[in-house]
């Protein structure tokens, strides 16, 4: 669990929090428990550690007292670079919380290493309830025993204890499969695709008659 | 194949502009790793094709490509030895509009090494600067 200091926020606005940003700091705003919604600001130095170390649960000071607080959500820039706003729950360290954990996928199936197969992931993430203190970093799975075909379930996933699936067990994380051969006529059929080109709708209704595109072909002409 | 629209209600488009960073499609969403651009620009259906067809062939049917732009605007252009006027030139190619930050390819089921090098080949293709990028953390 991270110790994050916190100030409460006076200041709204995207100007003013360009500037707050620009000073080290990041906005935030703690809600939940029936309590009234809070601004506050945390240093983008702490945020930025947090991450690294993929902590979840905070210890927030924020002013005299303090208090636990999960992290909700993480607003970032275009380039995922930075920062730009957290949300955060307020939690009792016996409450049970929902929130998305990565698959993390370990070894070589068989089916890619003796058969040619190609592993794929469908699921980066699932969904699970567990106490906010117990919260797994990631729930691995070893896929060595994959051949071609097989397909792993949400539901085979070996939970940590006390953890739930909150996603149906059906959901496919990963599967072995054939990756279909490129086609090698490719480069032929280039000419004739240059000539295709899409069906323009509003010129439908025009086709039976075929007057349509016999004009239009001639002023093209014209033009070229 | 190169990509373009079954249907379209317009047969020609004026160019616009593009301004501003990537609202959307800025994350990796399908592979593990993806190519970000760091330029606005018209990426071709035939740069997006190359792009596709020499990562897919360095990969050797070890990973999978993902395409995550789709060229739907036309780009027309008056064609060469032409004197200029005589109304609007024929579609040409069709092209990708693209903003700083959109995510153009991805690359899945595969390890970072081999990802990085499939994706500084489709970089090669590109028409606009390019970095690479990794999922966001799951918070």
């Amino acid at each position: 669990m991270a110790v994050m200091k916190a100030r409460h926020r006076e200041q709204f606005g995207s100007r003013k929090m360009r500037k707050l940003r620009a000073g080290g700091e990041v906005p935030a705003i703690i809600y939940g428990h029936g309590d009234e919604p809070e601004p506050i600001t945390v240093s983008e130095h702490d945020v930025a550690l947090a991450i690294l170390h993929g902590e979840r649960l905070l210890e927030l000071k924020l002013g005299r007292k303090s208090q636990h607080a999960l992290i909700k959500e993480i607003q970032w820039d275009t380039f995922g670079q930075e920062v730009l706003h957290m949300d955060l729950a307020r939690v009792r360290l016996d409450e049970r919380v929902e929130v998305a954990v990565p698959v993390t996928l370990h070894g070589t199936p068989v089916g890619v290493s003796e058969d040619g197969g190609t592993l794929q992931q469908y699921a980066a993430e699932v969904n699970i309830e567990c106490l906010v203190t117990a919260i797994p970093d990631d729930v691995s799975v070893t896929v060595n025993d994959m051949g071609v075909g097989d397909t792993l379930h949400a539901g085979d996933l070996d939970l940590p204890e006390g953890a739930k699936l909150l996603d149906d067990a059906e959901t496919a994380i990963c599967s072995v499969t054939y990756i279909a051969e490129e086609e090698p006529a490719a480069e032929e059929v280039e000419g004739a695709e240059a000539a295709v080109e899409p069906e323009v709708i509003g010129e439908q209704a025009e086709e039976p008659a075929g007057e349509g595109e016999g004009t239009a072909d001639e002023t093209s002409g014209e033009s070229g | 194949m190169a990509l373009m629209p079954k249907r379209v209600k317009h047969r020609k488009q004026q160019r616009g502009n593009a301004k501003g960073n990537a609202t959307r499609g800025q994350t990796v969403s399908f592979g593990d790793f993806g190519l970000q651009t760091t330029q606005m620009g018209w990426i071709t259906a035939r740069q997006l094709e190359a792009g596709r067809v020499s990562a897919t062939h360095y990969l050797h049917r070890e990973g999978r490509v993902y395409i995550r732009v789709f060229p739907d605007k036309p780009a027309s252009s008056t064609p060469l030895e032409t004197r200029m006027g005589k109304g609007k030139g024929e579609t040409k190619d069709w092209v990708a509009v693209v903003k700083p930050g959109t995510v153009l390819f991805e690359i899945g089921g595969t390890d970072e090494e081999t990802a990085r090098s499939a994706l500084r080949l489709i970089a090669h293709k590109m028409p606009v600067r390019c970095r690479m990028v990794g999922r966001r953390p799951a918070i």
